[in-house]
């Protein structure tokens, strides 16, 4: 896409987080507003791409965005899972970040449109799947058939619990979600992702598939979606790494021959089986 | 070309010294090792000295560089951010030819990818470079195995080959060209070209045989690592072999890869510095929540050979990102310098 900013490379910008979500057990979701105005308004990302988060005392870290390019509030969503993360959730409403960004390749959007898209998320995987989601809703008479299949461990851990009651509420959408073990009250599936994949009927032909979701579940994932027939260079899945600069002159996040931060973290499954590491 | 005989290098180093900070090797008077650094006496030059013990690279990245600073008021929510410029002009004086196809390998890296490093354009647009032809190589060196050695090709302001008592001086550069101008060196004649080939043919002559024999091999070594047609024992031997210190990309004159770390003052702002990393480390990949994706024998020991010798590194770098310098074989407690390297796979292919 064109409209692309060009990114914000070496200073930060400063940002205030304006809300603050809890999405569930050490995840919580930052909505933000640039503090410059002539930044927020230029500022503008394609799905799938990532930006360097800095919390101020404590260091940088690369997040997925899980916000649509269009007519979406800017938000980033966050494990508490190291250092850095766990200062930001610290972070009350009025406090600053800064950003630098975005960085990456993104989804393909121009490219699939006339195709069926099926996404396919485990756990936390769908916050770097639904920027792609939301982007493709907006312009749904664009796209064939669309489907969702999320599971996480339990209904406690599922991410974006409004989206995912307004997708399916949506015509059009087909949403399928299950938790590992039963529950009461739960009336979707139960077991695990790829069983849920196994059963559906999805169509092959003129279809891309977008994966996201711990190694185990992948892995399990790809292989029902091959056997259904979708190629391997239309299954698509974001990759991540530890990074430290995001514009490929770290080279911490290398993988095979490519950088995450440049070459992905986008990768179609074809090139992830020729990468030579494990994802 | 132009003529400066030996005892005007102190003019030339002099003049340099009005407007560059001058870096150069010199003899460590402790250890006895050439070290190449900033040189605090001018005196302390040595061009005859060996291949230094270091590469040049930290003139443009530093070991530990702070790169930012900042200062967050949570009282009043107010954030400053200020980029730290400190980047003084250095003369970069003697390097050698390895040293110097080093320095372009990290500008094809560091300039020439997706984005522009704006702190290395920095250190960078600030540098004047003379190098050095080695009429004779050092016992370690292989840079005629690698294509960057033993004279400059390329990239130089000006280019030293000692011939006799005097240096001949190529120019590379309208900085350059108005130095020597400004000294009043006496220009050569159209004999210094044939002289200069003829001192450097000399040299390449006098290689060791391990570097001559091994000439063809990296080459070898480049296709069959590429293709991935060398046998897993290879690597785990080599893996095996690795004590994961990072000496070797510490000494080597490519090795870039940096970690990023938000260092607070007690009391004051903070420092977002830049230091030196290395991809043998087990920190290098982990991530939070303790998950590595590369496993320490097969992936990560190995990394930096890839690195060197791929296919697809060469690309990035235009060559092949080994330079032929030999230090990373002295500084290796594993015995897995580069070279080596090179025999092992070797070796696999012959059955030697």
């Amino acid at each position: 896409m064109k409209n692309q900013l060009v990114p914000i490379v070496t200073m930060p910008e400063v940002a205030t987080v304006v809300d603050i979500r809890e999405e569930i057990a050490d995840v919580r979701t930052f909505y933000f507003t640039f503090d410059r105005p002539e930044i927020e308004r230029a500022f503008r990302i394609r799905s799938g791409q990532f930006i360097m988060c800095t919390v101020f005392g404590a260091g940088e870290f690369a997040v997925s965005l899980p916000f649509s390019p269009e007519n979406d509030r800017k938000h980033i969503s966050v494990r508490k899972a190291g250092k850095v993360t766990a200062a930001l959730h610290e972070l009350q409403p009025g406090d600053k970040i800064g950003i630098r960004g975005p960085f990456g390749n993104g989804f393909p959007f121009e490219e699939i449109k006339g195709k069926n898209v099926i996404y396919v998320a485990g756990g936390i995987g769908l916050i770097p799947l639904r920027s792609s989601i939301v982007h493709v809703l907006q312009h749904r008479p664009d796209f064939g058939r669309m489907i969702l299949v999320y599971g996480a461990r339990s209904s406690r851990d599922l991410m974006y619990k409004d989206s995912i009651r307004e997708w399916q509420a949506t015509r059009d959408f087909e949403t399928y979600f299950t938790i590992d073990r039963p529950e009461p009250g739960w009336t979707g599936q139960v077991g695990f992702v790829n069983q849920l994949v196994a059963g559906l009927n999805l169509p092959a032909e003129n279809t891309v598939a977008f994966v996201c979701g711990p190694p185990v579940m992948f892995n399990a994932v790809i292989k029902e979606l091959k056997l259904k027939g979708i190629k391997e260079q239309d299954i698509y899945s974001t990759l991540e790494r530890h990074m430290k600069c995001g514009i490929g002159k770290c080279q911490h996040c290398a993988i095979g021959r490519t950088l995450v931060c440049v070459d992905g973290p986008v990768y179609t499954y074809r090139q992830i089986k020729t990468l030579g590491e494990q994802i | 070309m132009y003529w400066l005989p030996k005892d005007r290098v102190r003019l030339l180093v002099n003049r340099l010294a009005e407007s560059y900070a001058v870096y150069g090797p010199r003899r460590d008077e402790v250890s006895g090792e050439v070290v190449y650094d900033r040189l605090e006496g001018l005196e302390r030059l040595d061009l005859q000295a060996a291949i230094p013990y270091n590469p040049p690279k930290h003139a443009l990245l530093p070991q530990y560089e702070e790169i930012l600073k900042y200062l967050y008021q949570k009282q009043s929510q107010k954030v400053t951010i200020e980029k730290i410029s400190k980047v003084e002009p250095k003369a970069l004086v003697g390097l050698r030819a390895c040293d110097l196809n080093g320095i372009l390998c990290l500008d094809r890296f560091f300039l020439g990818q997706e984005f522009v490093d704006e702190v290395y354009l920095e250190h960078r647009q600030k540098l004047f470079i003379i190098s050095n032809t080695c009429v004779r190589p050092f016992p370690q060196c292989f840079c005629v195995c690698t294509d960057s050695g033993p004279a400059a090709g390329e990239g130089f302001d000006l280019d030293l080959t000692l011939a006799g008592q005097d240096y001949l001086v190529l120019v590379g550069s309208r900085k350059g060209q108005k130095l020597v101008e400004d000294l009043g060196l006496r220009e050569a004649g159209s004999e210094a070209q044939h002289l200069r080939e003829k001192i450097v043919a000399e040299s390449v002559s006098s290689f060791d045989n391990f570097a001559l024999e091994n000439k063809a091999w990296v080459s070898r070594a480049t296709n069959r690592l590429t293709t991935g047609f060398i046998k897993p024992e290879v690597w785990e031997y080599i893996g095996n072999q690795c004590f994961e210190c990072g000496a070797c990309s510490f000494v080597c004159p490519t090795c870039s890869c940096f970690n990023v770390e938000d260092v607070n003052r007690v009391g004051g702002p903070t420092d977002r510095v830049r230091t030196w990393d290395s991809c043998s480390f087990e920190g290098y990949t982990k991530m939070a929540g303790d998950h590595n994706p590369r496993k320490p024998v097969e992936d990560r020991r190995n990394k930096r050979f890839f690195c060197k010798l791929s296919y697809s590194q060469s690309k990035k770098y235009l060559r092949p990102g080994c330079v032929g310098c030999g230090r990373c074989a002295r500084v290796c407690p594993g015995d897995i310098g580069l070279p080596n390297v090179v025999t092992y796979i070797r070796r696999e292919i012959t059955g030697e």
